[in-house]
């Protein structure tokens, strides 16, 4: 398909360089009055390697979101090489491996500051990092409390399946109390963290949760795309073998769907506390979307350096010293 | 002429500044400077001092004994009235640094436009300054030397300013730092001159993010480098192991100072030479440079970004307190070696990886994987050749032989000026040089900075020559040597 204009100037001025291989050239691109440069338009970014998940795994279902959203965008004419992706380890981490992209299969916890530095080194980058709760609320906590005060502009998703399920099922910082395993025979005894609130208080300026369905990351991940500055995507992701869903599903409903107005911060704090990642009552509602959107200066805005950059319309790779 | 002035008072009296101008000076006159920095971990009171000793001949350390002591406080005096030459000069009962500027200047017969062209360029309290030191210098009326022109032209740079001249020099495009001495002078110097030499300096959380958010740029292709010392270098770890297996290409600072632990935060000391060498999990390679004076510490952090460059490895710079900030005078300019960047944005893993960079487990690829890498191992080694990997000094026919690496050399060359002594200071420690050669069947020395000795381990590692116990200096007291004492070290076992 041929893209209409350029995503990016939204000049219309496309030439089709080589029918067979599909490759778009943007000619006099008005972006910053360079070509955008060739599009390697081949959609699928799926990687050969054969997914190694357990069948019926909502991993399954997240990649397939995040595919979606991003073939769409390469579809529409952005570069593939403008995309980057990091992941850290567990589970989640295994995206990588399926989607062609550039990027760093990272290690555990250090998901955030490889995002931030990848932002610093090319911020034309579309960067999206992908954490697990163990990730994002053991190992890297410092890094989670900093990208929200940062508001660097990258997109994380945190798959919470509530357990550490690659290393076989011990308890992470948002398993409910009383959970038990093999590492932990007496029971968990400290109460589960409530991310959504964390990051509020953190300040992050996007603060969503969904449920680990198709349709419900590719919604937030089109909205997490179009949010200026970081954006935090909590997943709700059943463990099939170690954390199985204790009937969230049932008790979610959709905050947009309601009068929430995510522009406001204490609507949004009240709402983060209606699910607390403990046990379950009769009562408990589990709000999904977005909590809260605001607009704070993005970090690598402030950085005269890269201002300077982004005018010559080159990276630090094109200076030469 | 060789002469030592101890500066003494409670921090936030200005004997930084005191001292400083002075070397400033006498550079400035064609002398050779220099001045260590002696200070505790705390912001006002307590006692820091710094000694400057200064020369017509080259000078590259301070001596055990005093000339001139200036005492900004009591204390200073009781403190160091027993390390005073017999005919040595003690200038007192007064507070103000500015006041004893005018003296000093004054007991050099230096004139006062010398001075005042030094308070100039302070900028800050001209006036004030102006009054306290011409006081000083009308009341002074002693005499111990005469400070004429020399013809020689230098400048005047402590270890840490040569390693960011060498990083400015060498392209640098990112630099990151979470604040710890004795690196963070490397921090604040960079960011100082970040926009007119338009690169950026990041200030991190801590130094895991520090590294990893140095990762992500590199791996866009900037040229990117961290600073810190041994504690925050222990926090980076995991993330050059992962340097060395995603073979992105980054350069590590290393400013040692005693530890473990904490230590002893604001001295020196050489106690992680091994960490340098070893640190990380799993096999990969590294470069490993260790200057000895800031001339060097521009050279070598140049070709630390093109061996990390060229090859994608990680390349560690190692230094210490003593080196990176005691003031030193030098003559020719420094050789920077030019380093392309070579990175550009691809897939990179934490894990063994297939042809698309995804996870493999797959025996044949793992084999390959880590041959291609061991490959790279011997280029590394064949281009180190090109490069001076070791500097000899003195008498090159010696059967007696110093081997030492790092701040060390300072207090070195001043020590065997008229010994018959051969000096081999090692930059490369990594990959090792070949120097069995010059040590075999030889009368060898150690000086080193640190307890065990961990320099004369390596190179019995290397060379297969250990070095007798009783002829290894070793010095852990968080002070560095000096050159009175390492000279009568010397005397007593040389052959």
């Amino acid at each position: 398909m041929k893209p209409e204009e350029c995503p990016k100037c939204k000049s219309a001025k496309i030439e089709l360089e080589n029918s067979e291989k599909i490759i778009w050239t943007f000619r006099e691109c008005g972006f910053k009055g360079k070509e955008v440069g060739e599009n390697k338009r081949t959609t699928n970014i799926s990687t050969k390697t054969k997914p190694t998940w357990c069948p019926g795994c909502f991993n399954f279902q997240i990649l397939a979101g995040v595919k979606k959203v991003i073939e769409e965008q390469i579809e529409k004419g952005i570069p593939k090489d403008d995309f980057a992706i990091v992941s850290g380890i567990g589970c989640h981490a295994k995206i990588f491996d399926y989607l062609n992209l550039n990027g760093l299969n990272s290690l555990h916890g250090r998901v955030l500051p490889t995002c931030l530095g990848l932002k610093v080194g090319n911020p034309d980058l579309n960067v999206f990092g992908f954490s697990g709760d163990g990730d994002a609320y053991a190992e890297g906590m410092e890094h989670t409390i900093h990208a929200a005060r940062f508001n660097s502009n990258y997109k994380y998703f945190v798959n919470n399946n509530q357990v550490f399920a690659l290393t076989v099922g011990q308890p992470t910082p948002t398993t409910e109390q009383g959970f038990k395993d093999k590492t932990t025979p007496l029971g968990v005894k400290v109460q589960p963290l409530n991310p959504i609130a964390l990051m509020l208080a953190a300040g992050a300026t996007f603060v969503a949760r969904v449920y680990a369905d198709v349709k419900q990351v590719e919604e937030i991940t089109k909205e997490a795309m179009n949010h200026k500055g970081f954006a935090f995507i909590e997943i709700i992701q059943p463990c099939i073998i170690f954390h199985p869903d204790k009937g969230y599903k049932e008790k979610t409903y959709n905050l947009q769907e309601t009068k929430h107005d995510k522009t406001n911060f204490e609507q949004a704090w009240k709402k983060a506390q209606e699910f607390n990642y403990n046990t379950l009552t009769d009562k408990t509602k589990i709000p999904l979307g977005i909590f809260y959107q605001t607009q704070k200066q993005i970090f690598e805005d402030q950085l005269p350096q890269l201002q300077e950059l982004k005018k010559k319309n080159i990276s630090w790779k094109d200076i030469k010293r | 002429m060789r002469y030592n002035i101890l500066f003494g008072g409670p921090a936030g009296t200005g004997p930084n500044i005191l001292t400083h101008i002075l070397g400033e000076a006498l550079v400035e006159q064609g002398y050779y400077v220099f001045y260590s920095r002696d200070y505790q971990s705390l912001i006002r009171g307590g006692h820091n001092f710094n000694v400057l000793t200064f020369s017509e001949h080259p000078v590259s350390s301070n001596d055990s004994e005093i000339d001139i002591l200036v005492c900004l406080d009591k204390n200073t005096e009781s403190l160091h009235k027993e390390k005073l030459k017999e005919k040595a000069i003690t200038l007192k009962d007064n507070n103000s640094n500015m006041y004893f500027a005018g003296r000093v200047f004054k007991l050099l017969s230096m004139d006062f436009s010398l001075l005042d062209k030094q308070l100039k360029k302070l900028e800050k309290r001209y006036d004030e300054n102006i009054k306290e030191s011409k006081k000083g210098y009308d009341e002074e009326t002693n005499k111990i030397c005469e400070i004429k022109p020399q013809k020689i032209k230098s400048y005047f740079m402590n270890g840490n300013q040569g390693i960011s001249q060498g990083a400015i020099k060498s392209g640098l495009d990112i630099y990151y730092a979470y604040p710890m001495t004795p690196a963070t002078s490397v921090l604040s110097e960079l960011a100082e001159k970040q926009i007119e030499n338009n690169y950026l300096v990041l200030e991190l959380e801590n130094e895991i993010s520090v590294i990893n958010a140095a990762i992500g740029s590199s791996m866009t292709g900037a040229k990117s480098m961290v600073g810190t010392s041994g504690g925050g270098f222990d926090l980076m770890t995991e993330s050059l192991s992962l340097t060395g297996i995603a073979e992105i290409p980054l350069v590590l600072y290393l400013a040692q100072r005693p530890g473990p632990g904490t230590g002893v935060a604001t001295y020196t000391g050489q106690g992680d030479l091994n960490m340098a060498r070893h640190a990380g999990h799993g096999e990969f390679q590294r470069t490993l440079f260790a200057p000895g004076d800031p001339k060097e510490a521009q050279e070598l952090t140049s070709q630390a970004f093109y061996f990390s460059q060229k090859y994608k490895i990680p390349s560690i710079i190692l230094s210490d307190k003593h080196l990176g900030e005691s003031l030193y005078t030098l003559i020719d300019s420094p050789k920077i070696i030019e380093s392309k960047k070579t990175n550009s944005l691809t897939r990179y893993n934490s894990y063994e990886k297939d042809s698309e960079a995804s996870a493999t487990e797959d025996p044949e690829i793992i084999k390959k994987n880590i041959e291609a890498r061991k490959q790279k191992q011997q280029q590394i080694i064949q281009d180190s050749k090109n490069f001076e990997q070791y500097k000899i000094y003195g008498i090159p026919s010696s059967k007696n032989v110093i081997v030492s690496y790092g701040s060390p050399k300072g207090a070195i060359l001043d020590a065997i000026m008229d010994l018959d002594i051969k000096f081999i200071q090692v930059l490369h420690l990594e990959p090792f040089p070949e120097i069995k050669n010059e040590i075999q069947n030889k009368n060898v020395i150690l000086v080193e900075n640190n307890a065990t000795g961990m320099f004369a381990d390596l190179i019995a590692e290397k060379t297969g020559i250990f070095i007798d116990e009783k002829n290894k200096i070793l010095r852990y007291d968080g002070r560095p040597f000096l050159a009175d004492e390492l000279k009568r070290e010397f005397q007593e076992r040389i052959k």
